[in-house]
């Protein structure tokens, strides 16, 4: 009999088929204007200081939506392409007048150590980003560690020196609800500004 | 002043992003795992299985540690098994998640989840937590295969809470936390995912309620649309083509793994064949039979090689496993085979591509035969493949009882 199994399967089947039918047109690919953003996770707060110094809170932007990006400087990978594809999502929201007011961009650096506030508000300088609305956080390896934790986030020295850690960027809306986890190497700054009208359209006056 | 970078198309921003997801030209990658997992570079160290004793009431489920580093004194060695707790799950399917720190391993028959710590102690997993009352948390059974996504896991779930009917995706935090199910219109078996399309194409198989039964009382009538793949809007979660085929019961699924690449194929069960989708340049997808396996294969799984060219299909009733070659994707070519291997099902190819595990073990209710193993397959570069005479691990004659492997890992 079990030689059989494809066959008898496939004769049980046919029985029972359906029929034949192809149909459906996806829309434009690489971004949806319609994104699933379910609530994941309530966002952990913190309290980290920018370049100069300022304590950060999340809960600070409450009633804003950021956008949440765990880098360091010295990546050779997909950090320094994240920070560039978040200054053209600067420009995006800008051109939309939602930035610093209603969306707000933050990079914590996930190396301290490395990362002092000096050689992160060069390297913040260096793609542009506008204090306005994106500030780069750093805090001592102690504080900055459960940060990383509350995150799942975590960074693991390589043979070759170099720093692994998880390539995520967190969408937070309004209420403090993380709403979309991307992968940095995969992050898409017109899908990302997408995301984010539609949170902030959750809360728009009808 | 405006950066240059400004000025860079997002085009181009994409394409770097992508060769740093996918270095080397895709010659080495580890193939048939999540493209958000982060992939192995070096090779194979330790080998996570996920299986069940030969008779599910004589032990638990466990998850075995195996060597596999060749410069080990105990490689193709057990190191050590990690019971889960309870009986009778039916051990399946395991993936990684995105920061491979955890490992998920799905149950068919109890619906329950195991999340171990492979990364701690990588040759020592620790079972961290198990996710009980699934129908009831995800309104739907049977999951399949754990799939990564950034921070969560996404599984194919093949039914409704009572193991009939259609099923659908339940997506969970990296940790457990539930957070949506999405509804399907067939069984999904396998989820495969390629970023930059914002596309997911899902494959189907039967409800949880047939596998459970002795294969004589199967009933396809009791099915829904076992001979399709659904292609979602990945961003939205909404089916946007179902792709139809004159085969049933599409397993396995794969793309193909350059960037860009806008075609993969799967595997067809029932109608002993090999289907291929592809993305036409108005965003639909076509889909045809690429290639008949031969009318004894029983297709069980279907693994890539890293570069593109190679395709291995393990035919559970014929015995074999095939490597096709598919450098012409539209004219795929059965290239080599290997025969006389029971019953053999789930592989597993090495980041170099040189080498493919194999375990053979499907289901406890199909099943035919009891000389439960795993072995190994040479491959060489021009795609010939070798069984290994130097590594063969016996689960039928296993100290603590028979069992039955599955999926691996390797880490």
């Amino acid at each position: 009999m079990v030689r059989q199994f494809a066959s008898a399967v496939l004769c049980l089947y046919m029985s029972a088929a359906p029929p034949l039918f192809a149909a459906g047109a996806p829309p434009e690919p690489a971004v949806s204007a319609n994104p699933n953003l379910s609530v994941i996770a309530r966002a952990p707060d913190f309290a980290l200081r920018d370049t100069k110094g300022s304590t950060v809170r999340l809960s600070d932007y409450r009633g804003r939506v950021v956008l949440l990006a765990f880098v360091f400087t010295t990546c050779p990978g997909v950090c320094p392409l994240i920070s560039r594809q978040m200054s053209a999502l600067q420009a995006g929201l800008k051109e939309a007048g939602l930035f610093g007011r209603q969306a707000n961009l933050v990079s914590v650096t996930v190396d301290p150590e490395t990362d002092t506030a000096k050689v992160l508000a060069e390297y913040a300088q260096k793609f542009g980003a506008d204090p306005a609305g994106w500030r780069f956080l750093r805090e001592t390896p102690a504080k900055t560690q459960p940060v990383l934790k509350a995150y799942d986030e975590w960074t693991k020295l390589l043979p070759k020196g170099e720093l692994d850690h998880p390539a995520r960027v967190y969408l937070i809306d309004q209420k403090g609800n993380i709403r979309e986890i991307y992968s940095l190497a995969f992050f898409n700054e017109k899908q990302a500004l997408i995301d984010i009208r539609t949170v902030l359209a959750e809360s728009a006056p009808q | 002043m405006k950066p240059k970078f400004r000025q860079l198309p997002t085009r181009m921003l994409l394409v770097c992003a992508l060769a740093a997801a996918f270095p080397a030209s895709q010659l080495t990658a580890e193939t048939c795992i999540s493209p958000y997992i982060k992939s192995l570079s070096k090779p194979e160290t330790v080998m996570y299985l996920w299986a069940l004793p030969a008779t599910p009431s004589q032990g638990e489920d466990f998850l075995a540690v195996i060597d596999v580093n060749l410069a080990s004194a105990t490689y193709g060695k057990i190191l050590k098994k990690i019971p889960v707790g309870s009986k009778g799950n039916e051990a399946h399917h395991i993936g990684y998640t995105d920061d491979r720190t955890k490992l998920w391993a799905a149950s068919l028959n109890s619906d329950r989840f195991f999340i171990f710590d492979v990364a701690t102690d990588p040759m020592s997993p620790k079972l961290i937590k198990v996710i009980d009352n699934v129908p009831k948390i995800t309104g739907l059974s049977g999951p399949h295969t754990p799939y990564a996504i950034p921070g969560r896991i996404l599984v194919s779930m093949a039914s409704g809470p009572d193991g009939t009917g259609p099923g659908g995706l339940a997506e969970f935090t990296n940790d457990g936390r539930f957070i949506a199910s999405h509804a399907a219109t067939n069984h999904p078996y396998e989820t495969v995912i390629k970023p930059e399309f914002n596309r997911m194409i899902t494959s189907a198989w039967f409800p949880q309620k047939t596998w459970m039964l002795p294969f004589d009382k199967w009933d396809p009538s009791t099915w829904s649309n076992p001979n399709t793949l659904l292609v979602w809007d990945l961003k939205e979660r909404k089916i946007v083509q179902t792709l139809v085929a004159s085969d049933a019961v599409m397993l396995a699924a794969r793309w193909m793994l350059k960037p860009g690449a806008k075609y993969g194929y799967n595997i067809s069960s029932a109608g002993n064949s090999i289907w291929m989708f592809k993305m036409e340049d108005d965003g639909n997808f076509s889909y045809k039979k690429a290639a008949d396996t031969g009318p004894n294969c029983s297709p069980a799984d279907l693994r890539q090689s890293p570069d593109d060219k190679f395709l291995y299909v393990s035919c559970f009733v014929g015995s074999e496993i095939q490597a096709w070659d598919i450098s012409d994707p539209e004219q795929i070519k059965l290239h080599d085979t290997i025969q006389g291997v029971v019953q053999p099902n789930m592989m597993h190819v090495t980041y170099d591509g040189r080498r493919l595990y194999f375990t053979n073990s499907a289901i406890s209710s199909i099943d035919y035969s009891p000389r439960y193993s795993m072995q190994l397959v040479q491959i060489g570069r021009d795609g010939r493949m070798k069984l290994d005479p130097n590594f063969k691990i016996d689960f039928a004659k296993a100290p603590d009882g028979p069992a039955r492997p599955h999926d691996m890992l390797l880490n």
